[in-house]
């Protein structure tokens, strides 16, 4: 799609108290204030068993460092002065913060050289896994690769509908439509889009403009209020893209689907339906035409090959039909 | 949010695609919640790229109305 604007990777970033104040992370500070204003930059962890050891080669320093048991373990198996040593070239690394886990107690020496560096150490009563788990889920959608897209977002019957197409084509107001006749609205004019892992990708909207819309010639509307809340949905994932276009003659539209057109935002591939517009069609139904064809493909039928496939068995019984009749014994 | 009407309005006459960007987040610039969802406050920097067949007036005309704006 040629409309997305990608946002820099490199802009964006978290403040560590961000992290904290995540309540799914159990986190708390054990060095107080110490580095809570520090930025992560990146949704990658590191275990720092190797470079607590002396090696560090290689070392992830601008990953948020985790100290398991096993780590805990070997730092107090150290005669101090190695132990402290040992920490100090680790926080020397610039490292964005250190989570400890399992609500275990380090030895006094890591938070000790942790303030001398400005860094925050913080505790969590999570194991390591469920914590690692929790963290990569939280700060995906804040370090994914990220576009946003002038359109519409609209859940329909549970397929996300991207809605595209140039200024005043009408996108917010089918947009409205369907949430009229109860589906909802993920966002609308700026829609913003993320890549999970595995290729997903996610739509959701800025929190300030979330939930409003501007209809032309009316203003701006709170969807949320005006039509309650099932009427409208945080983030969804996209699954159909639907360019709404003014009707051209010679526009080559889809006439049966036997291939599925495709377009592709963030590097992934996404089913793509053009609709041409003109008086008297009503975009709502033809919304949720799209989204239930996309619904009975995913469970695999696919209507323009069942088609197809009749007409084809039609065709071969009439030469079998023409045989018996031709072919006197 | 009438100042943010009032550069819609006047983006919105030209033919060409006007992009606002603020703190590397990119809007167009024809839509009103585009330009909200910047919340661009007083004293605020903003990028306005401008590409198209009138791109010079469009630009011409947004810079007008930064300077009446100040005036009023």
């Amino acid at each position: 799609m040629t409309d997305g604007h990608d946002i820099a990777l490199k802009s964006r970033a978290l403040l560590i108290k961000s992290l904290v104040e995540q309540v799914d992370l159990k986190l708390s500070p054990l060095t107080g204030e110490t580095g809570l204003s520090r930025k992560i930059t990146n949704a990658e962890t590191n275990r720092p068993g190797l470079a607590l050891s002396g090696f560090l080669e290689r070392f992830s320093n601008n990953r948020i460092q985790i100290l398991g048991e096993t780590e805990l373990t070997y730092l107090k198996s150290l005669p101090g002065e190695q132990r402290c040593a040992s920490l100090v070239r680790l926080f020397d690394m610039g490292i964005p913060c250190m989570v400890i886990t399992k609500g275990m107690n380090p030895p006094p020496e890591v938070t000790e050289t942790a303030e001398r560096f400005d860094t925050a150490v913080l505790g969590t009563t999570l194991t390591t896994d469920a914590f690692v788990h929790s963290l990569v889920e939280y700060l995906e959608p804040y370090f994914a690769p990220m576009t946003t897209v002038h359109g519409a977002l609209v859940d329909v019957y549970g397929v996300g509908l991207l809605f595209t197409g140039r200024s005043g084509i009408g996108k917010s107001e089918t947009a409205l439509d369907l949430v009229e006749r109860g589906h909802r609205l993920v966002a609308d004019d700026v829609v913003t889009a993320y890549r999970m892992r595995r290729g997903i990708i996610m739509g959701t909207s800025n929190t300030i403009t979330q939930h409003f819309m501007e209809i032309r010639g009316v203003g701006i509307i709170d969807v949320t209020r005006m039509f309650g809340i099932r009427s409208i949905r945080v983030r969804k994932r996209i699954e159909v893209v639907v360019n709404l276009e003014d009707w051209n003659n010679d526009g080559d539209y889809e006439r049966t689907a036997l291939d599925e057109k495709t377009t592709t935002l963030l590097d992934a591939e996404l089913p793509y339906v053009r609709i041409p517009i003109n008086p008297g069609k009503n975009l709502t139904v033809i919304s949720e035409v799209v989204a239930l064809r996309y619904l009975l493909k995913v469970v695999g039928i696919n209507p323009a090959s069942t088609l197809n496939q009749r007409v084809l068995e039609v065709m071969k019984e009439g030469e079998r039909v023409r045989y018996r009749r031709e072919d006197y014994e | 949010m009438r100042p943010a009407e009032q550069l819609v309005r006047v983006a919105s006459r030209f033919e060409s695609e006007i992009t606002l960007v603020k703190d590397a987040v990119p809007v167009n610039g024809k839509s009103i919640m585009g330009v909200m969802m910047l919340a661009a406050e007083y004293g605020s920097s903003i990028t306005v790229e401008i590409e198209g067949p009138d791109e010079t007036d469009a630009l011409k005309a947004i810079i007008e109305m930064f300077d009446q704006d100040q005036e009023a």
